[in-house]
């Protein structure tokens, strides 16, 4: 057995550090030459109509298209920022919605027995319908304007948010409850001081797939009846079959998705510092 | 008085049921209304299960769309597990493959409909696509994320009794992922589902989805109505299906 004393093995220490960075390193590289590969891959393939170029527009088009979209209403007349803010405008109504009502509801749920017997069955009737199957009702019944699209966004965050919240409660580890209780807390205060922060975790959880549940319940709502937002931009890509604004919407779609999931990371380490690693 | 709690505790779902119906029905009581009462519902159901709508009734709709999702589910079960425990073992794999994964995974699985529609017609090929696209992410995410988890106590368990990398891959890592990857699957159905839908919704001539837009196109409520609780039910009975089948196939992990 080797005996190392406690120089030696910083040092140890130290090379080991350094090999595992090197290797990060070397991995790092591999996904950037490999991005860039795909990249010329695809641009050198539809160059010389291996693919073909009106359905997988290489990239160089694709940024050029970008480009141009950002300050130009043709073809499908209106520009991709109006196209952009249209979409966030809508996701974001029905999203705050859902999180307003559904969160508090979930909590209560979870919290009084009363609640949750009173609610549970409607969600239990409600919860096995996608989205996507209310927006037909929702159109016929309230049209296609903005507060019908809002809703049938509603609908598909609301129900993570509520499960998500009632399941946080109900949870939530019986000590912590216990021990409020041996020190005299009142129910409110079991409610309020231990069962909410324990849940945070869970509803947070849930927030995060409404979020995502509402931006992919826009996308199906614009596609099926809209006259602007990333959605409709799509759909009318294809109508005037240019693949080119499509696969750009695509990416401006997938993006802002990615973009709000990272918001609310960053949202969920402000508010709840101390569940997240 | 406690009497009294336990009666109001029997009531409560009842009336949360009741409080349902009295919706629906105040909605649908205006003559001008578009929702269409409990009666006429009924009857529609009775009439799609019945006659045919664009060549099948409800339940061959229904069958239609679920062997959709069965297909495509299926393909990305194979290529998804493969993937997944591809960029799960090898560093290099993932290096390589996984950032672009990461590109395309935010992307709604819904947004794919235009492009795969332009690029590959209106036959069934194209729902598949789509249905494999939604299916295949879940299970991506969640066989690497099982790899990625596993108790590193086992791998050197493993070692020290002698096993080499083959035997570390096949008796190690790939049960003990196993739970995780029947956790994607059921994701995935579930999502293939709702992504069948939209499909048809948009581009289709059989299928729920075909079905319930049909609905609102001809200015048929009942039928959206009809179709959105066929839709409830059998996505109901499908998630204790999988949950069943997910119980037989970890039966190990929970004995």
């Amino acid at each position: 057995m080797v005996i190392l004393n406690n120089s030696e093995l910083i040092t140890v220490k130290k090379t080991e550090l350094d090999r595992m960075k090197r290797e990060a390193m070397k991995y790092t590289t591999i996904s950037f030459v490999s991005i860039i590969l795909f990249l010329v891959a695809w641009e050198l393939l539809s160059r010389y109509g291996i693919i073909a170029e009106n359905i997988f527009s290489r990239p160089s088009e694709l940024f050029k298209t970008f480009i141009y979209k950002l300050s130009n209403k043709k073809p499908e007349g209106n520009t991709l920022v109006t196209h952009f803010f249209v979409s966030i405008r809508l996701a974001l109504t029905g999203f705050a919605a859902a999180v307003i009502i559904g969160i508090p509801l979930g909590l209560f749920m979870g919290f009084f027995k009363a609640m949750r017997l009173y609610f549970m069955p409607i969600f239990e009737i409600i919860r096995p319908i996608p989205p996507i199957a209310w927006i037909p009702i929702i159109i016929l019944l309230m049209g296609i304007g903005m507060a019908a699209k809002s809703f049938i966004i509603f609908v598909a965050a609301f129900v993570p948010c509520v499960i998500n919240s009632y399941l946080g409660i109900q949870l939530t580890n019986p000590t912590l409850i216990n021990v409020a209780k041996t020190f005299g807390a009142s129910k409110w205060q079991i409610f309020t001081k231990v069962c909410i922060p324990a849940s945070t975790q869970m509803v947070f959880a849930g927030v995060r797939v409404s979020l995502g549940s509402a931006w992919s319940a826009l996308v199906a709502a614009e596609l099926l009846a809209s006259t602007s937002g990333l959605g409709y931009m799509i759909q009318m890509g294809r109508n005037f079959i240019r693949a080119d604004i499509i696969i750009v919407g695509m990416l401006v779609i997938g993006a802002s998705g990615a973009l709000f999931a990272s918001l609310l990371a960053l949202a969920e380490k402000r508010i709840a510092p101390w569940r997240t690693k | 008085m406690k009497i009294m709690k336990k009666i109001i505790y029997i009531l409560l779902p009842l009336l949360s049921v009741a409080t349902i119906v009295l919706a629906w029905v105040l909605v649908a009581a205006p003559e001008e209304s578009q929702m269409p009462g409990l009666a006429e519902t009924g009857a529609k159901f009775i009439d799609v299960m019945t006659n045919k709508i664009s060549g099948a009734t409800l339940p061959i709709h229904i069958l239609v769309s679920l062997r959709r999702v069965l297909m495509a589910v299926a393909l990305a079960m194979v290529t998804g597990v493969v993937f997944g425990v591809l960029i799960g073992w090898s560093k290099l794999f993932k290096s390589l493959a996984y950032p672009i994964f990461e590109i395309i995974r935010p992307i709604p699985p819904i947004a794919w409909l235009p492009i795969i529609i332009l690029s590959m017609g209106i036959g069934e090929s194209p729902k598949i696509a789509i249905v494999f696209i939604s299916a295949f992410m879940p299970i991506v995410i969640n066989t690497f994320a099982g790899m990625r988890m596993i108790d590193p106590l086992l791998f050197d368990a493993a070692k020290t009794l002698g096993a080499n990398k083959r035997q570390l891959f096949f008796n190690i890592a790939i049960p003990a992922c196993t739970p995780a990857i029947v956790a994607g699957m059921k994701t995935s159905v579930s999502n293939g589902w709702m992504t069948v839908l939209a499909a048809e919704m948009i581009v289709a001539r059989q299928g729920v989805g075909f079905l319930i837009v049909r609905g609102m196109q001809n200015g048929d409520p009942a039928l959206i109505v009809v179709c959105m609780f066929a839709i409830g039910i059998v996505s109901a009975l499908v998630s204790v299906g999988l949950t069943k089948i997910e119980g037989v196939l970890t039966k190990w992990k929970n004995a």
